[in-house]
């Protein structure tokens, strides 16, 4: 993991120059979103180029508004960019499983997102007519797909569900809705998983259940994963995290810990401050 | 507060719309139904009624020898003081043949015969009236039944066995003066005397007038003078007493349409009240938090119960507004589509507009009031959570009622069954019918949730389409439930009727196939006639005929030895055509004639007589005078038939008949040799006879169950808007499903589905509920078709016959009304914004 190594921090307030032997799952380059026209235009992405590795976990954070989400969105092609274009690479599918997101349908988009990407929501949003067993299986059903069930048994024991799995989502806990959202995230064996606050909703404890889980799935099974948070103890989950501020990245640190990520938000923070005074923000 | 629920209202105009749209649909039905009535009471009564007799003068019927009035008499009239003309009518047997050599069934032949004045009974739509012998004029619909036009010729036949081949000249429509039928074929005066008779006349009868129309400027002056010449045998009528008449008449007449027209509204109605109440539980659901945020900024329950209220009432009047109009517009639409005949007059009563307001605002306000009580309890906490809810009523009490209605409704129904049917039994197992009807919309719900979730847990693998859609289906039962019971409420009945009618078929079918062989040629008499002994002659007379049988019908009284009396009827056969031509369906006993008369299973069972036994017929003969005498003759009882209306009432050998007394038939069955070669032979025979049809027993059938299927088609089409307006209900109930999952399908299209998927899905869902409403509505509709043909027609419940094409056709119309109703909630659904769904507040 150490040899996939990105390569180094961005220059502060640059951008990055594209990379060559990194091996990235998802890659973006001059990603930018605009909102609104004329005096009203908002730049919630502002050339945005930076690559997630496969194999790692890597924590997007930054304050409200600073485009994490939008970023996030843009990369699993839930949003369309403005400018700029998303690859997202394929190890399991072959060498041919380059993909270009910008020049996408939606019917094409919405097959990449089935097959190929994993989601983790705050507000778990699983479908609540189906069973835990029925919503962790849903992405392959859309496929048209059956299960491997080994593989089906693997996740779900690592998520501790095996006697959850015949609940309706009402009759579940948060934490275990949680989990059963990861698993479903998992099934299809994507190429990225996408965790947008995953322990938004959650108690500290079923948070940390979460945020192992994610880790593991890293860990043992070489999932690449990648999540946006606010929390720095969820960023200290993670291999690497990138600062997004105004649109932009303006740090990276890997290997955190919960203290050193709380040290570079308050640095980043007193910096920004300077900045939100020229009037900036998504 | 009302300002806030109004500017609510208005924010969600597509909601809204839909629930305007039940309401002016039902309000639409009820106000149409009322404008048709008035304008059919109208047209009949005010616009068509004649402002030129002053007097009618017909001759008392009960002293048989004065029924027709002298010229004389007339010439009599004519010379009164006041009275300015006097115009005697002819009336005589007039029967129009059609193209195809046969006569017409639009008018009663035996009056059909006129001759033509100025007067207002006729106004020509085409050519002129007949001046001179060898031309006619005809009345517009005998005209078009006979394919004729003006400058046509046209073949009449006439009474005492004439006829007479004359050129159209015009054509008319009729205005009666007292309440006589609408002639066909209309005479100048000399042809009419000289032409004109009743149907059986001797040659050369005198002919009279079947009335005296008196003209006149002073109409009492006219009435008094006629009076007092002719004194008593003539009945003298003024003209504004046959015109107040002729409007009781029509009212009546129209009041029996609006009752039927209205019990069909209601059903709409009630449709309507399922589908409005439905739309507004959703409106109340999805609107939960705001109510939740009004009670927690200091709103009473009772303001927001008066606020949800007032929007029913503001969308009662708005739909009842829009409802009133398009009820006019088509009620107006469907008197110009009537085929009536002469002037059409369009009335739209102050009745009508009133009664389409009550309907819409009180139906919308008793449908929103459950709405309007559960909005009211939400509590203020629920503006805190995001996924508050409106609190449900428990399902208990009204599976509770539902199963009770049904069990209480089956055991009325039973408890009817083993005696005779009475009146009141047969009303008692029809409110028995009716209430276990209702309890069964009462269970719908549970019926959802007990039946159909399992179902979805039957179906193995599914994939995610299908199950998905089953399982949102079954997610709010009651919602579910609603929108199938509107459905259902349609369809059954639909269903019911059809399974009176298909019963009725297939019993008809079944007795015309055991009483007459296949082989059999029909005849009949055409326009309502009677065959009568040339027909036989000339039937028996036809080669290869081997067998005739020739049914004639009379009244007769069985009595018992014991003294016991009841009155029916006979029908008279030759014993040699029994078991050939004709095969009653006996039942005990022999079917042999000779060995004495056959019993109808009802009467041997009234009077508790059995084979072997001795009876007396007691008939009706006239003496030498002409006085009715009855005549009664002993017979044996050799066995008993079931009955029908094919050989109805008692079988006797027609030679046994005492003298003078006699049946009339209007059906007559040949057998012998090739089928086919005997009706070709039977059509040249009778090719001479407009008056005698040739069939087999397949068109025997048809004629017979003819009025019934015209009654039976004009039911479901009025059925069809209780139907329409259930469709609305499942849009709407789709429509706002889809409303409400936003979030939910947002997610559904992050994780993977397809535009197209999600499309299927909805679409699923709602052919589903279709289904759903469908299935029950037929289920229930067969069965309440069950008990109505065991009230109408005595047979046993489960001796009904199911109407497989009818139900057939309606369970696939249920599937195209659920991919119909999806369109538009689909194509929402599928346009869901991922990412709105899936922000995070």
């Amino acid at each position: 993991m150490i040899d996939s190594c990105p390569s180094a921090p961005p220059p502060p307030g640059g951008s990055v120059s594209p990379m060559t032997n990194f091996e990235a799952a998802v890659s973006a380059e001059d990603l930018t979103k605009r909102y609104g026209s004329g005096d009203a235009q908002v730049t919630a992405l502002d050339a945005v180029t930076t690559a997630f590795g496969r194999g790692e976990l890597t924590a997007i954070m930054g304050p409200s508004g600073s485009g994490k989400s939008t970023l996030m969105h843009c990369l699993a092609g839930l949003d369309t960019p403005t400018g700029g274009r998303v690859w997202l690479d394929g190890s399991r599918h072959g060498s041919a499983d380059r993909v270009e997101l910008s020049g996408l349908r939606d019917d094409a988009l919405t097959a990449l997102r089935r097959d190929r990407m994993g989601f983790v929501f705050q507000a778990f949003n699983l479908l609540p007519t189906l069973t835990a067993w029925e919503n962790i299986t849903l992405p392959l059903d859309l496929a048209g797909r059956r299960p491997d069930q080994a593989f089906a048994d693997t996740v779900i024991d690592a998520v501790g569900l095996r006697d959850r799995l015949h609940h309706r989502p009402a009759q579940l806990s948060g934490g275990q809705q949680q989990r059963v959202a990861c698993a479903r995230a998992l099934i299809s064996r994507p190429d990225v998983v996408f965790a947008d606050e995953p322990t938004g909703a959650l108690d500290s404890r079923a948070g940390a259940e979460v945020l192992g889980f994610l880790r593991r799935s890293v860990d043992e099974l070489s999932q690449t994963v990648v999540m946006v948070t606010h929390d720095q103890v969820a960023a200290s989950y993670a291999d690497r995290v990138l600062f997004l501020a105004d649109g932009k990245i303006v740090d990276e640190l890997r290997e955190p810990s919960a203290d050193r990520v709380l040290d570079r938000i308050r640095s980043l923070e007193s910096a920004g401050r300077g900045r939100t005074a020229v009037g900036a923000g998504a | 507060m009302l300002r806030a629920m109004l500017r609510d209202l208005r924010a969600h105009l597509g909601r809204v719309a839909m629930t305007l749209a039940a309401i002016v649909l039902g309000v639409a039905f009820v106000v149409a139904t009322w404008v048709v009535s008035d304008s059919a009471a109208a047209t009949v009564g005010g616009g068509a009624a004649r402002s030129d007799v002053a007097a009618l003068v017909q001759a008392v019927r009960e002293t048989s020898a004065a029924a027709e009035i002298p010229a004389d008499v007339v010439a009599r009239l004519a010379a009164l003081p006041g009275v300015s003309r006097a115009e005697g009518v002819r009336e005589g047997y007039a029967a129009l043949v059609r193209a195809d050599g046969k006569l017409g069934t639009t008018s009663w032949p035996d009056t059909a015969g006129t001759d033509w004045d100025g007067s207002q009974r006729f106004t020509l739509t085409a050519g002129r009236g007949p001046s001179r012998a060898g031309e006619v004029a005809l009345e517009a619909q005998a005209a078009a039944e006979a394919g004729l036009s003006v400058g046509d010729s046209a073949r009449v036949l006439l009474g005492g066995d004439r006829s007479d081949t004359a050129t159209v000249v015009g054509v008319f429509t009729y205005r009666a003066a007292g309440r006589e039928f609408d002639p066909a074929v209309a005479y100048d005066e000399s042809t009419a005397a000289q032409l004109l008779r009743n149907r059986d006349a001797a040659p050369g009868a005198a002919p009279g007038f079947a009335r005296v129309e008196l003209f006149g400027p002073d109409e009492p002056a006219v009435v008094a003078a006629a009076r007092t010449a002719l004194g008593t045998g003539f009945d003298v009528d003024s003209g504004s007493t046959l015109r107040a008449d002729q409007a009781r008449a029509a009212q009546s007449d129209a009041d029996v349409i609006r009752k039927a027209l209205l019990a069909f509204a209601a059903v709409a109605l009630m449709a309507g009240v399922f589908v409005i109440a439905n739309t507004f539980t959703m409106l109340v659901t999805q609107r939960t938090r705001q109510f939740a945020l009004l009670r927690a900024v200091g709103a009473r329950r009772s303001q927001v119960r008066r606020a949800v209220l007032t929007e029913a009432v503001v969308l009662g009047l708005v739909g009842s507004t829009i409802g009133v109009a398009l009820g006019v517009g088509l009620g107006l639409l469907a008197m110009r589509l009537l085929p009536v005949d002469g002037q059409v007059a369009y009335a739209v009563s102050p009745w009508a507009v009133l009664l389409g307001y009550a309907v819409g605002v009180v139906v919308t306000i008793v449908s929103a009031y459950g709405s309007a009580r559960r909005a009211a309890r939400v509590s203020p906490m629920a503006a805190l959570r995001t996924d508050a809810a409106v609190p449900r009523r428990s399902l208990v009490l009204r599976t509770v009622l539902g199963l009770v209605a049904v069990a209480a409704g089956a055991a009325m129904v039973a408890v009817t069954s083993p005696d005779e049917l009475t009146e009141p039994k047969r009303m008692l197992a029809m409110a028995g019918a009716v209430l276990a009807w209702v309890g069964v919309l009462l269970t719908a719900p549970i019926l959802v949730s007990t039946v159909l979730a399992p179902l979805t847990r039957l179906l193995r693998s599914p994939g995610p389409v299908t199950r998905i859609a089953m399982r949102n289906a079954v997610r709010d039962p009651r919602r579910t439930a609603a929108t199938a019971s509107a459905l259902m409420i349609g369809l059954s009945l639909v269903c019911a009727f059809a399974t009176v009618g298909q019963t009725l078929r297939d019993d008809t079918t079944e007795q015309v196939r055991s009483a007459v062989p296949e082989s059999a040629v029909v005849l009949r008499a055409a326009a309502f006639g009677v065959l009568d002994d040339t027909v036989l002659a000339t039937a028996s007379a036809v080669p290869g005929v081997t067998g005739l049988a020739v049914p004639r019908w009379g009244a007769v009284d069985v009595v018992s030895l014991r003294g016991a009396v009841a009155e029916s009827g006979f029908t008279s056969l030759n014993p040699a055509a029994v078991g050939s031509a004709i095969r009653p369906k006996v039942t005990a006993g022999s079917g042999d004639l000779r060995r004495g008369v056959l019993l109808s299973e009802q009467i041997a069972t009234r009077l508790g007589v059995g084979v072997g036994e001795q009876v007396r017929f007691r008939f009706l003969s006239a003496d030498a005078a002409g006085q009715p005498k009855p005549v009664e003759v002993a017979v044996t009882v050799a066995g008993v038939h079931e009955g029908g209306d094919l050989l109805r009432g008692q079988l006797i050998d027609e030679a046994l008949l005492p003298a003078g007394v006699s049946g009339e038939g209007d059906s007559m069955f040949a057998v012998g040799g090739d089928p086919a070669a005997l009706r070709t032979a039977m059509e040249k025979a009778f090719a001479s006879r407009p008056d005698v049809l040739v069939q087999d027993r397949g068109q025997l059938v048809e004629d017979m169950l003819g009025p019934l299927q015209l009654v039976l088609g004009l039911v479901y089409v009025l059925l069809g808007a209780a139907v329409v307006i259930a469709v609305f209900g499942v849009i709407n109930t789709l429509a706002l499903s889809v409303l409400e999952r936003t979030r939910e399908l947002g997610v559904f299209r992050a994780l993977g589905a397809s535009r197209g998927l999600v499309r299927r899905t909805v679409r699923r869902e709602s052919v589903v509920i279709s289904l759903y409403g469908g299935v029950l509505g037929i289920g229930v509709g067969v069965l309440l078709g069950g008990v109505m043909q065991y009230v109408i027609l005595a047979n046993p419940v489960f001796g009904l016959s199911v109407p497989w094409l009818t139900a057939g056709v309606a369970l696939a119309g249920m599937g195209l009304v659920g991919v119909l109703a999806a369109l538009w909630p689909a194509r929402r659904a599928a346009r869901a914004d991922i990412l709105a769904a899936i922000a995070t507040e």
